[in-house]
């Protein structure tokens, strides 16, 4: 019933709308030998109903959090990341999927959203709760892209700390582009440049299966590289974790600082325990510390900054923006030496409708300036990041065990086995 | 590890409760899935539906709204420009993998049907349907093949702007004798 | 670090190496790993080849249907060829779908099955924790250092490309359109001339008010090119065209194009030698649009105006020049959105150049002003057509009829108001509106003929449906009124007399060649030229009369000018001025 009135809405606003077409040319036939319309073929999209979805992720969020904190099963982890992959990865195609719902998200925060489904929002908070309290077990064994490179990590190679603590920060840098993108109405980034979505619906554009492929390929001694140097909600992850309340831990009792599980981690999440011989006294390191505080605001505004030189490139993001590029060049018909050239379908489109080049030309450049602000933001928002790691670098925590770094630590359950340590009890 | 009720714990609380705020507002609201379809009336046929989608074959799909179609003999959408003889010979054929199927009625109309399983949604029958004919051949977003992208590469790509997102209940956005679009099926 | 002797063993059979299973299982990973490649490697072949080869759009078949096309009758040779190449096309395209769809499975297998097997092989050599044996790593104190380090250098790289992009970087959106009407100075506000003046000269496509009446009766019947008779001059046009010659004053005026060029003739009306001629070149927005064969680059006529002349072209430039051939503006109305090419030709009325710019969507009938070019008033319109605007001396005021793929409009030339409108034409309409004793008729192949009787008042004009006729219909050449009876002139070669009181049909002839130009009654004679350039000359009246037959030998596209004792008359190649040779 409600389906037929909404139509009857439909056709009735259609109607209020019609303007006459140029079609309708020849009138209905008469058909006397009783030949009837045959139907038409208009099939309803099928969406897994949101309860089963849903009820899909708690389960797999659940009993991945019960293999890694209670069983300390990297097989079981591993059987669960396999499932995932074949469920949420091939079965479900990769979407939706939580990395991507951060957008969406952002996008009903800002106001500029259409309508976010609620299955968005269950698979956005989710993982994050269960990270709040048990750490990214998301990641462990739930996360399609997690899981199809968890498999490709066969002969880790342990990267450098300080190499790993400079990558980890591009993760941010994609975060604040593509909230910068949601928030100029430029469209899906995460989407756009998601590389292992291709192999899961068997399709998609040529450049970013390559790049997938070539991901999967480096991940074989590179463990995880998306993951831990690009995935954008893998920072919402890191400061959920960093406040959770049961961790994996390395060990499932007491750490007896062995050093076994020194090359366990494919992942570098494992701190060690702080070393004695400091370098510098604990005066000097204060003071030196000082220094990096009174110039964070600087560093910051440094990060506004430089946003705000990059607000121009940024803005072609932005799809009128590149309209309006391109109308500019193409718009007398001719190149800049008189040549004439051949005009682009978009502004040949653009020409045989109704708006004008000026208006054009306005909106545009309102688009672009839209940018200045917003990159301004990004810009600040990278310097913080920036500030924070560095920060975080010259912070000292004594500790005297081997740990799991709750940010960055995936969940994997590899380091487990490394481990000599009997569970009590 | 002490277990007295910390910062830490202070934080968690009140994180879960505004997610747990933030999901009931969400059933509450019970906003629906969305699905991506275009509008046929702004459609100028440029051909980039059948090379954009992320499927191969495109989820694109031609159309045909039978109670729109004159049913002529000299079918523009059918027969290229030109044609010397109304068969169904390559020669004439518009369709470049033959998805459009040309069946006698009664003198003089002929029954047009589009097979999709051939159909690669390139959108030369529609162009030449609306240019000479009724218009009643036109592309459409088949929900049962289609990704459903958070981002529809065809929908970015498209010079006309047609797609646009509409609500997953009522997908399509048909043409009728009197509304050139958007009527569903009921 | 106290192990039990049963976790030591445990621990030691999972660090165990098993080395016959390990290579086991590194071969099938390598043999797996090389078919995936493979298989990958074809699937990128495969993928590359349709996108680049594209079989569905070869050229070879595309040349083969462009022939067939353009041949009179299809060989079957020619089908043969094509029909195979299209066969093969269509298989290629459908196998390499096929093949990809395989091949995809094929490379998840594969590269399921060798990612197996790697693991297997690591799972076989496990590596043991021995952190002495473990490469020498940086100390702690040293990583922070070199991680802080090098984040500050990343900063630094980033805040330089960040500086270099601001540098460098300017977004290239103009702030206003590149193409602005060109506007070299307004037109001098000279008055424009009144309806006696433009009467006396022969200034729109169809004569004054462009429904097909010649002011001047004096035109010489016969002539003959072969011979010379009567033949005053003629002269080559450079560039093609099927827009009609217009006269004002002294000179002949018509323009000539092809897909790049576009130019305004003048030709002395005397001599035939050329006085200007005027390129709108740089013309802004100049999109090469879509048309059909019959149309051309130039398929609209101009319009002289006293001391202006305009043209327009179907890339939607409008030019308006002195009558001395100096631009005073041009501009682009945007492409127009019409599939076979804008064809309308202008019409001045008082201060405003009347343009019906008719279009699948957007159409409009737009008045700019002549001295200046800007937008004095527009008109929305709903259908597409290809016929010109006609202004007629109605006895109910002036009015511009315009006819479209539906109705035929009248609209008030000064305001733009619309007066009325009748629905009674249909299908690609070409011919424009002929008028004649308080009638307006309208007719258009496929759709039935129909004359409306003008009424109402002088503030709320009316038409009705008088009477319709569906005998013999024009595609391209308008009908012609004299008052008392309706002539029609068919691309079949049909002539036709109708009653204009009754519709009754008073006389019907057959000619050997169809008409694309438009008959023009001038007197008591109609003209009317045939495709393969003989203009037939009858008397007006109830029965058919032939007065001559006079042969140019070139086809006649557009329709004559007829001045005082002259005619001037384009052929396909040519402009041809015919004068009784007593008169000097």
């Amino acid at each position: 019933m409600r389906k037929s009135l909404a139509a009857m809405a439909v056709v009735a606003g259609a109607l209020v709308a019609f303007q006459g077409q140029a079609e309708f040319r020849f009138p209905m036939p008469e058909f006397e030998s009783g030949y009837e319309y045959p139907p038409m073929n208009t099939p309803q999209a099928s969406r897994i109903p949101v309860p089963i979805d849903v009820s899909v992720l708690t389960v797999a969020l659940g009993l991945t959090t019960y293999a890694v904190l209670v069983a300390r099963s990297r097989r079981l982890v591993f059987v669960l990341s396999v499932a995932s992959l074949v469920y949420f990865g091939f079965y479900r195609q990769g979407c939706v999927c939580p990395v991507g719902s951060v957008q969406n998200v952002f996008e009903m925060l800002l106001g500029r959203s259409t309508g976010l489904p609620v299955v968005v929002v269950f698979f956005f908070l989710l993982p994050l709760v269960f990270a709040l309290y048990f750490g990214r077990v998301f990641c462990g064994a739930v996360c399609p892209l997690g899981a199809a490179q968890e498999m490709c990590a066969v002969y880790p190679v342990q990267v450098p700390r300080a190499v790993e603590s400079v990558l980890g920060l591009v993760p941010y840098a994609y975060l604040g582009l593509a909230g910068l993108a949601v928030a100029t109405g430029s469209g899906y980034l995460i989407c756009r440049y998601d590389p292992f979505v291709g192999f899961f619906r068997r399709g998609g554009s040529f450049s970013m299966l390559m790049v997938g492929g070539a991901l999967l390929v480096v991940g074989i001694f590179i463990a995880r590289p998306y993951c831990r140097y690009l995935c954008p909600y893998g920072v919402l992850l890191r400061w959920a974790s960093r406040f959770s309340k049961w961790h994996a831990s390395v060990t499932p009792a007491e750490c007896t600082q062995c050093r076994l599980c020194e090359d366990a981690c494919p992942y570098a999440a494992i701190i060690y325990p702080t070393p004695a011989n400091a370098p510098v006294s604990r005066r000097e390191g204060a003071r030196k510390l000082g220094i990096l505080l009174a110039a964070t605001p600087l560093i910051i505004a440094a990060g506004g900054l430089a946003g705000y030189g990059l607000s121009n490139t940024l803005a072609r993001l932005h799809p009128t923006v590149r309209l309006a590029e391109r109308l500019g060049a193409e718009e007398t018909g001719r190149a800049a030496d008189g040549t004439p050239i051949k005009v682009s379908l978009e502004v040949e489109t653009f020409q045989a409708g109704q708006k004008t080049a000026d208006e054009l030309y306005a909106e545009a450049g309102a688009a672009a300036s839209q940018f200045k602000p917003l990159a301004v933001v990004f810009g600040a928002f990278l310097g913080l990041v920036v500030s924070g790691r560095l920060l975080r670098l010259s912070v000292v925590r004594q500790r005297k065990d081997y740990e799991a770094d709750r940010a960055s630590c995936l969940s994997c359950a590899r380091c487990f086995d490394y481990c000599p340590v009997e569970k009590k009890g | 590890m002490d277990s007295k009720f910390g910062r830490r714990d202070f934080i968690r609380i009140a994180a879960t409760a505004a997610a747990c705020g933030a999901g009931f507002a969400a059933v509450r609201a019970n906003m629906s899935a969305w699905a991506w379809q275009l509008d046929p009336s702004k459609c100028m046929q440029c051909g980039r539906c059948a090379t954009e989608c992320v499927l191969d074959p495109s989820a694109v799909k031609c159309v045909h709204s039978f109670q729109i179609c004159g049913y002529c003999d000299l079918c523009s959408g059918f027969l290229v420009q030109g044609a010397k003889v109304r068969d169904t010979g390559a020669e004439n054929e518009l369709c470049p993998v033959g998805a459009l199927k040309r069946q006698f009625i009664e003198e003089p109309f002929y029954q047009y049907t589009s097979d999709e399983t051939l159909c690669i949604g390139c959108g030369k029958c529609v162009k030449g349907c609306g240019a000479f004919g009724n218009g009643s051949l036109y592309l459409q977003c088949k929900q049962d093949l289609c990704s459903g992208c958070n981002e529809c590469a065809i929908a970015r790509n498209c010079p006309a702007k047609a797609w646009e997102r509409v609500p997953i209940g009522l997908p399509y956005l048909l043409k009728t004798r009197t509304a050139p679009g958007g009527e569903n099926p009921a | 670090m106290v192990d039990s002797v049963d976790k030591m063993k445990e621990r030691q059979a999972r660090f165990k190496v098993r080395p016959v299973a390990r290579n086991a299982a590194l071969t099938v990973a390598v043999v797996a790993g090389a078919f995936s490649a493979v298989v990958a490697t074809l699937l990128i072949a495969n993928y590359v080849q349709i996108r680049l080869a594209a079989p569905l759009d070869a050229p070879a078949l595309i040349e083969l249907r462009q022939e067939i096309i353009k041949s009179p009758a299809a060989t079957p040779e020619l089908v043969e060829q094509i029909e195979t190449l299209d066969l093969l096309a269509r298989k290629a395209y459908l196998t390499s779908q096929g093949h990809i769809r395989t091949g995809v499975w094929l490379l998840v297998a594969g590269a399921a099955v060798f990612l197996a097997a790697l693991r297997l092989a690591a799972a076989f050599k496990p590596r043991v924790p021995l952190p002495d044996a473990a490469p020498a790593r940086e100390s702690f104190w040293q990583a922070r250092r070199n991680a802080r380090r090098l984040i500050g250098g990343a900063g630094a790289a980033f805040a330089a490309a960040a500086f270099l992009a601001a540098w460098f970087t300017d977004l290239r959106i103009p702030t206003a359109s590149l193409a602005p009407p060109r506007f070299i100075a307004p037109a001098p506000q000279v008055t424009p001339p009144d309806w006696e003046t433009v009467q006396q000269n022969w200034p729109s496509f169809r004569g004054p008010g462009s429904y097909g009446v010649a002011w001047h009766t004096t035109a010489p019947s016969e002539w003959d090119a072969a011979s010379g008779k009567n033949i005053k001059w003629k002269v080559e046009i450079p560039l093609p065209g099927r827009n009609s010659p217009v006269v004002w004053g002294n000179r002949v005026f018509l323009t000539g194009a092809t897909e790049n060029q576009r130019e305004l003739f003048a030709f002395d009306a005397d001599t035939g030698q050329t006085v200007w001629r005027f390129m709108p070149d740089g013309v802004p927005g100049a999109a090469p649009p879509q048309l059909a064969e019959d149309t051309g680059y130039a398929p609209s006529t101009m319009v002289a105006h006293g001391s202006q002349v305009f043209a327009i072209f179907p890339t939607g430039d409008v030019v308006g020049c002195g009558y001395d051939g100096n631009l005073f503006w041009q501009k682009n109305l945007g492409l127009p959105d019409n599939y076979y090419g804008h064809s309308s030709s202008l019409l001045a009325y008082g201060n405003l150049l009347l343009v019906q710019y008719d279009q699948a969507k957007g159409g409009k009938l737009i008045a700019l002003d002549i001295y200046d070019g800007h937008e004095v008033w527009s008109a929305r319109r709903q259908y597409i057509s290809w016929s010109s605007p006609a202004c007629i001396p109605s006895p109910f005021g002036p009015q511009l009829i315009l006819n479209s793929e539906k109705n035929v409009d009248a609209y008030d030339p000064v305001s733009g108001k619309l007066l009325w409108q009748v629905k009674c034409l249909d299908g690609d309409v070409a011919p424009s509106p002929a008028y004649g004793g308080g009638r307006i008729f309208v007719a258009n192949e496929y759709v039935t003929a129909t004359a409306l009787i003008l009424g109402g008042t002088e503030d709320a004009p009316s038409a009705q449906v008088a009477w319709e006729w569906d005998e013999a219909l024009p595609d391209v050449s308008s009908p012609v009124g004299d008052g008392l009876y309706f002539y029609v002139a068919t691309s079949m070669g049909y002539v036709v007399c109708l009653e204009a009181a009754s519709g009754k049909t008073m006389w019907h002839q057959e000619f050997e060649e169809g008409f694309y130009s438009s008959p023009v009654v001038v007197g008591d004679r109609v003209f009317v030229s045939d495709k393969a350039g003989v203009t037939h000359v009858f008397k007006t009246g109830r029965e058919f009369v032939l007065v001559a037959d006079s042969d140019l030998g070139e086809p006649i596209f557009a329709t004559p000018a007829f001045l005082d004792k002259r005619i001037y008359i384009r052929t396909e190649k040519q402009l041809w001025c015919v004068a009784a040779q007593d008169d000097s």
